[in-house]
């Protein structure tokens, strides 16, 4: 156990370190800290936004029902974020597997004694740990002008809308993973990666519009309604089962997958 | 230490390696060696664990290379086709992670690394970048990983394809000097590298192995095929057929020699293996009243003992091939002309 364990760590941390020594890491993360500076900023202080239209209905007279900026803002800006992690996360996934097929060190992890399972979650937790890092300096934003709201927010609303993020942002990189086991190509493996999170995304409607159990059953497999439910504030069980189901989903395919490449003609 | 019996494996339909076996006793260097596409990396690919055979077993240090495949990983030392390398870690933070992955306990890493380092003669490169590196370090960065962990058993692909000439002779020294506490196999298509690094060769061809053994005994099995080549001045016919009589003589060639003008002739004899019958070739000739210019002896190496196993006789007629294929058609320039 002791082992699997330190060989969990080993791959983390060359994980990690890859992230850290490539200037393209870099980049996407100034994009993301960029966009997601430009939404915070919309969201809460634009012309249309949150404290704009306050203001709107106090010069209206309208005080009911009352609103809750800082929740509601949470709630919307998270939901944003959300949406911007659709196009960040499959270009930290794709070269998890992939940049290995090329460069040919899977034939060194896969001759080491080390199991496919040990390396696959390793590097999750090394692309997750990575995602986290993006979050950070938003949450910085967010305790900044939070902290002035009147009444506070609830911490276990905070609490749960990052959670959410980062479970939502573990299950699209451990399908991404799995997807990019299956390929050479990192960009093959973005594209891919970003077809099935949009299916993913709009799962919800398409259940909606077939309806009956099957549609509801469908509804369920839904990100996006699981993440939604989460950054309101909602805590189900359901919710939480559904992402942590989608993160060894992805594990399991991505060590069956690396296992299957061994018995292909290559 | 690593026992290979009845190895084959199917790509499809098509066979890469059939029925391969060889064994290689400990402190060995076995040199498995063939021409590109005879199966090499298959098979150096399944003793690591990284394929699996058809058919047919392998055992390295008592394991079955697929069976028992994790207690085998911990006992090889793989250097696949093209080194395994981070291009963004440094050659000293890249041998830490293959400590790590290898099992080496945290007090032994710092020594292991260093004396892995110091066997490959990467010192003064251990803080460099991998991607920064030159193919020989990149190449010797490969093999360090490859035994920074020592292992019983280290499996070598190409080690030195794609170096210079000075660094082939750097790898080479470096694989020599880890047999005795190693047993190793190395595959690879040049011929010298076999005989200047390895204890034994394996030859394989089209996936199945044509010979096993010695350089020197190799050589002795086919050295039956050495010979005279005798340069003459006269008519060969009166010698032929007193030549081709006498003992020990098995066949007898002969070519005008190229751009002569005075009726020169090479004539090529091959003999039968433990007779010499150099004496009387000479004698025979001079008696026929021929002017004898040259004779020299013919030696079979080992390039024509591998050139005779892996090549068919269909295959010879391709030019890429040197003309002393399947004969012994040499056509070393003589004594007075000059290039």
């Amino acid at each position: 156990m002791g082992v699997i364990i330190g060989n969990v760590i080993a791959i983390y941390r060359r994980e990690l370190q890859s992230y850290f020594a490539s200037p393209f890491a870099y980049l996407i993360a100034g994009i993301f800290w960029l966009l997601g500076g430009f939404f915070f900023t919309a969201i809460l202080l634009g012309p249309d936004g949150l404290i704009a239209q306050v203001a709107v209905r106090d010069q209206l007279g309208i005080t009911q029902p009352p609103i809750d900026v800082a929740y509601q803002f949470l709630s919307i800006f998270l939901g944003v974020i959300g949406s911007l992690s659709l196009f960040v996360l499959p270009i930290l996934s794709m070269g998890l597997y992939a940049e290995e097929r090329k460069r040919g060190t899977l034939e060194l992890l896969a001759t080491s004694p080390v199991t496919n399972w040990a390396v696959a979650l390793g590097k999750l937790l090394g692309v997750v740990t990575f995602f986290i890092t993006l979050i950070l300096p938003i949450m910085v934003y967010e305790a900044i002008a939070l902290s002035a709201s009147d009444p506070p927010v609830s911490p276990t609303v905070m609490l749960l809308g990052h959670l959410g993020l980062i479970l939502l942002a573990a299950a699209i990189l451990s399908l991404g993973m799995f997807v990019s086991s299956l390929t050479d190509k990192t960009i093959l493996a973005a594209f891919l990666t970003f077809g099935l999170i949009l299916l993913l995304w709009i799962i919800d409607p398409i259940a909606q519009s077939i309806g009956g159990s099957f549609g509801d059953a469908l509804g369920h497999l839904s990100l996006l309604r699981h993440y939604t439910n989460l950054i309101q504030g909602i805590l189900d069980s359901g919710s939480i089962i559904v992402f942590v189901s989608y993160i060894v989903l992805g594990l399991f395919l991505t060590a069956q997958s690396i296992e299957a490449l061994r018995f292909q003609q290559s | 230490m690593i026992e290979v019996e009845q190895l084959s494996k199917l790509y499809g339909a098509i066979p890469a390696i059939q029925d391969v076996s060889f064994a290689v006793e400990p402190g060995e260097i076995l040199g498995f060696l063939g021409p590109n596409g005879a199966g090499k990396t298959t098979t150096m690919r399944i003793l690591s664990g990284y394929l699996p055979a058809t058919s047919g077993t392998a055992r390295i240090a008592g394991f079955d290379v697929h069976e028992q495949s994790m207690a085998v990983r911990k006992h090889i030392g793989y250097l696949p086709e093209t080194p395994p390398l981070y291009p963004d870690m440094t050659v000293e933070g890249f041998l830490y992670f293959v400590a790590r992955i290898k099992g080496v306990p945290a007090g032994d890493r710092a020594n292991r690394i260093q004396s892995a380092l110091k066997r490959c003669n990467l010192l003064e490169k251990q803080n460099v970048l991998i991607r920064k590196l030159s193919k020989g370090f990149r190449q010797r960065v490969g093999i360090a990983q490859a035994i920074v962990h020592d292992p019983p058993a280290i499996i070598l692909d190409e080690p030195t394809v794609g170096l210079d000439p000075r660094q082939i002779i750097e790898v080479r020294n470096l694989i020599k000097s880890l047999a005795g506490d190693h047993t190793i196999i190395l595959s690879t298509h040049i011929l010298p590298e076999v005989t200047m690094t390895c204890s034994r060769i394996a030859i394989i061809n089209q996936g199945k192995v044509v010979a096993t053994n010695t350089p020197a005994e190799l050589t002795a099995q086919l050295a039956g095929k050495s010979g005279y080549e005798l340069e003459v001045d006269g008519s060969f016919e009166v010698v032929r057929s007193p030549l081709q009589n006498l003992p020990g003589v098995e066949t007898v060639q002969t070519a005008p020699l190229p751009d002569s003008t005075n009726h020169h002739y090479i004539i090529q004899i091959e003999s039968a293996p433990g007779v010499d019958p150099g004496r009387d070739i000479a004698a025979t000739v001079v008696g026929a009243g021929l002017s004898l210019w040259e004779m020299r002896r013919t030696r079979v190496s080992l390039e024509d003992v591998f050139l005779k196993l892996t090549t068919e006789e269909k295959a010879v007629e391709s030019s890429d091939l040197p003309d002393n294929a399947n004969s012994l058609k040499t056509t070393e320039p003589s004594g007075g002309e000059a290039a």
